[in-house]
């Protein structure tokens, strides 16, 4: 009969008490998290997207002007110094160019 | 040497995870257009520089409020404010009227115009409402749109690029730039309102406001964490260029001198003890405050379309939209589309215009851009914003409609 023998070592349990704690919540929280946290949280979401576009459209219906051509200080700011759309201070001051970003290296 | 995608000069790494908070839930990941964020499951989640966008929809969606931004212009414009040699031009973006009021306790979705000048001017910025630029952007954009579609239509070289995209969204434009270059001649090469509002303020604005444009310190308000990358852009001193071949000989500025978002606009109003929800209204200052209810919808997605189309009708037809509300581009639809079927005065005949508009981008856009590619999209006019509902639900926005994270800290 062999002798049982016994193999005796400190704790080998690899995180403190404290980070235990720590992973312990985390876990916790990941799994308090998926599904119904993400639908409930689009829905919540939507409905402020809602209310603020809402706001938006009653500025718009509540405005004396409603087109963007019709707007006086426009029309001023071509008249005394942009010129027209599209025209030569147009172009130099109201548009731009764009970057190939995939070339681009330092 | 190491591949980026950023231009010399511009902000890189604007929104960051904070690992001491982060939980590793991967929230933030549902919400991230790009899929630009690292890390297992519990594990602490880092973001990629080079793919993100900086449009903050991470940031404003996160539990535990993990996430942050890296740059606040907020101390330098209290500054500005304080020093007398300095105008500071207040440019204040659409979506930014109808949130501000949730972080003085006013309602989701509160239209506080009057109030939010009154409390901007108090603080000492003159007002240029960015709606007035997204007037001018829709003369630009869509004066453009028509050139290209006669062009087209006459079969003229370099007619230029159909289907146009709308290039406003700085988060849109960035997702081009780094994933599809081969579309860039289909952007309008129009500047976006809040460019246009910073050319202006330190251009035909110096004539206004009698002041040099050195001087002038131009501060746009934006709903937009993306739009603070936007203005760092090495190209967007065009002001600066302006004066120098008309004779000025001063260091290069930028158009746009700081971008406060909405959130830090109301922080900088609360360190300045001023309660916006009970400052009395204010109409603004100068020419630079009159807009029209074509720009204010600017804000929410359709809403360029929508202003858009209302010039174009105009231009084309020579009379104004019977009905001006444009409803197939309202409301949270992923991709909304229309066709508008108008008699064009210059080619004389009926045209149809199709137009496409897309929100939601990450979820949204990458069907509408392989029948682009493939030359088989139906489209002439495409609108695209980054975030789900457009501006108004931008990563600068207070959050939740309230201004707080709705867990705190764990």
């Amino acid at each position: 009969m062999n002798k049982k023998k016994h193999l005796f070592a400190e704790d080998s349990f690899f995180l403190s008490r404290r980070k235990f704690m720590a992973v312990g919540a985390a876990f916790v929280a990941a799994l308090a998290i998926p599904i119904g946290w993400f639908t409930s949280k689009l829905e919540r979401r939507n409905e402020y997207i809602k209310a603020r576009s809402q706001g938006l459209y009653k500025d718009d219906s509540l405005a004396k002007k409603r087109v963007s051509h019709a707007n006086p200080a426009v029309e001023k700011y071509y008249k005394e110094f942009g010129g027209e759309p599209l025209g030569h201070t147009s172009h130099e001051l109201l548009h731009t160019h764009f970057v190939d970003r995939t070339k681009l290296s330092s | 040497m190491t591949a980026t995608t950023y231009q010399p000069g511009e902000i890189q790494g604007l929104i960051k995870i904070n690992a001491s908070k982060c939980k590793g839930c991967d929230a933030c990941k549902q919400f991230c257009p790009t899929h630009a964020i690292n890390g297992a499951s519990g594990a602490v989640h880092s973001i990629d520089e080079d793919k993100c966008l900086s449009c903050g929809q991470c940031l404003i969606n996160c539990p535990f409020s993990a996430i942050e931004e890296t740059h606040s212009a907020l101390e330098t414009v209290i500054k500005k404010l304080a020093d007398k040699n300095t105008t500071v031009v207040g440019i204040i973006a659409p979506a930014v009227r109808v949130a501000i009021g949730e972080e003085f306790g006013l309602g989701t979705g509160e239209l506080v115009t009057g109030k939010l000048y009154g409390a901007m001017n108090q603080a000492g910025f003159k007002i240029f409402d960015c709606n007035f630029a997204a007037d001018l952007t829709i003369m630009e954009e869509g004066s453009e749109f028509i050139h290209r579609l006669h062009a087209n239509a006459k079969g003229e070289e370099n007619a230029g690029a159909l289907p146009q995209f709308t290039s406003c969204c700085p988060g849109w434009v960035r997702y081009l730039e780094t994933r599809y270059p081969a579309l860039l001649p289909n952007l309008s090469t129009a500047k976006s309102p809040q460019q246009m509002a910073g050319t202006v303020a330190k251009t035909y604005g110096a004539k206004v406001y009698q002041m040099q444009p050195e001087n002038i310190f131009t501060v746009s308000v934006m709903p937009c964490t993306s739009k603070k990358l936007e203005a760092s852009r090495p190209e967007f001193n065009s002001a600066w260029q302006y004066h120098q071949e008309h004779g000025a000989n001063t260091p290069s500025y930028q158009d746009i001198d700081a971008v406060l978002t909405t959130r830090e606009m109301a922080q900088l109003l609360k360190m300045l003890d001023i309660d916006l929800a009970n400052t009395p209204e204010y109409q603004g200052d100068s020419l630079f405050s009159e807009y029209t209810g074509a720009g204010t919808i600017f804000g929410t997605t359709g809403g360029v379309m929508e202003a858009a189309l209302r010039t174009a009708h105009k231009v084309l037809t020579g009379t104004e939209m019977a009905k001006l509300e444009f409803e197939p581009v309202r409301g949270l639809k992923g991709v909304k589309s229309a066709s508008v079927s108008l008699f064009d005065t210059e080619l004389n005949q009926n045209v149809t215009v199709n137009v496409a508009v897309v929100h939601d981008m990450g979820n949204n856009i990458e069907p509408v851009l392989r029948d682009v590619m493939a030359g088989t999209s139906p489209y002439h006019f495409i609108e695209v914003m980054n975030c789900a509902g457009g501006c108004v639900n931008g990563g600068g926005q207070p959050i939740e409609g309230k201004g707080s994270s709705w867990l705190g800290n764990i």
